[in-house]
């Protein structure tokens, strides 16, 4: 019975310490729940500044940078500087990014996009549904649709734009970079 | 007599009827199915509540979602399905038990047995290794008793 339970707790530590290095090794801004690796939810939602309604099928074929934020949130506005910037070097080309208003007034998310510099499609999700789709925990929450609208990844968290870029050139074919 | 029996029959046999109508197996209203489908989705924005129990905006917009689904027609398995195919397993509080998930319902019996059969070993009292004297060892001892007794020696087992 000794030898068992020396046996025990040697295997049961060693599994301890083999699962905790596996969870270490994991990167927290990229959990990968359902949605990731699965065609991308389709949407049709309202623009901010109320001037159309757009879609995601409307950018088929092209990278979509899908970007969950609210005026409210402060990593938010820590990112949107790398987003600018990103927009600005990818606008003419075949990348789109839109941004998704998320639990938030709709008075307030104007005065954000306007006084951000935020140029974009910003699109309002009132009822969150479009959120629950992408499996949105909190914000901000980017999200990388391919050509072939399948969601190649996600980021929790504030974005940096050298992560931006990388998984925006990650995307896009090698002809157009 | 009689009559006092037949009235406690009677009652018990109200009662057992009451608690059978009250059991009776029967369609749950979609009210009642939102509570406890809301009651299994885990909110979330919040640390470790329900939809049904938290009070944030995406619990109460996930609740309305519910309530949506429901007037719909959808199942409440295909409800549930729907929010698992966007945030996994994690979104339920009881994780199924047929996903890998289920280790968390597996280690803590394999642990319960694995500390039962411990104390028991513990608990159980060791054989005696000692095995029975032969009939020869016996002859011994009986002979040596002889003759310690014909001596009026007195006996060393046991003594001081």
């Amino acid at each position: 019975m000794q030898r068992w339970l020396r046996l025990s707790i040697v295997v049961g530590i060693t599994a301890l310490v083999v699962v905790l290095m596996l969870a270490f090794r994991r990167d927290p801004h990229d959990i990968r729940t359902g949605t990731v690796n699965k065609p991308a939810a389709a949407f049709t939602l309202d623009r901010l500044d109320g001037a159309a309604r757009v879609a995601l099928a409307d950018h088929s074929g092209k990278v979509v940078v899908l970007n969950f934020f609210a005026s409210w949130c402060i990593p938010c506005k820590e990112e949107n500087p790398a987003l600018v910037r990103v927009w600005e070097r990818y606008r003419s080309s075949d990348v789109v990014v839109i941004g998704i208003l998320y639990q938030d007034s709709l008075e307030s998310g104007r005065r954000y996009v306007r006084d951000n510099g935020v140029t974009w499609p910003t699109l309002t999700d009132e009822d969150g549904r479009i959120a629950f789709a992408y499996g949105v925990f909190g914000i901000p929450e980017t999200y990388f649709i391919g050509p072939d609208g399948i969601i190649a990844g996600r980021h929790i968290g504030p974005i940096d734009e050298a992560t931006l870029v990388a998984a925006i050139d990650g995307l896009r074919p090698k002809a157009a970079r | 007599m009689t009559r006092e029996r037949a009235l406690i029959l009677i009652a018990l046999l109200a009662i057992l009827g009451a608690v059978a109508w009250s059991a009776r197996p029967h369609d749950p209203t979609p009210a009642e199915r939102v509570d406890r489908i809301t009651s299994e989705l885990r909110c979330v924005t919040c640390q470790g509540l329900s939809v049904k129990d938290s009070p944030a905006a995406s619990a109460r917009q996930m609740r309305d979602l519910v309530v949506q689904r429901i007037a719909e027609g959808r199942s409440d398995d295909e409800i549930r399905d729907e929010f698992r195919a966007s945030y996994g397993d994690w979104v339920l509080l009881s994780p199924p038990v047929s996903s890998w998930t289920g280790l968390i319902w597996l280690v803590p019996l394999v642990a319960l047995v694995a500390g039962l059969a411990v104390a028991i070993g513990r608990v159980r009292p060791a054989t005696s290794s000692v095995a029975a004297p032969s009939a020869r060892e016996l002859a011994a001892l009986r002979e040596r008793v002889a003759r310690e007794e014909a001596l009026d020696l007195p006996q060393t087992d046991g003594a001081e």
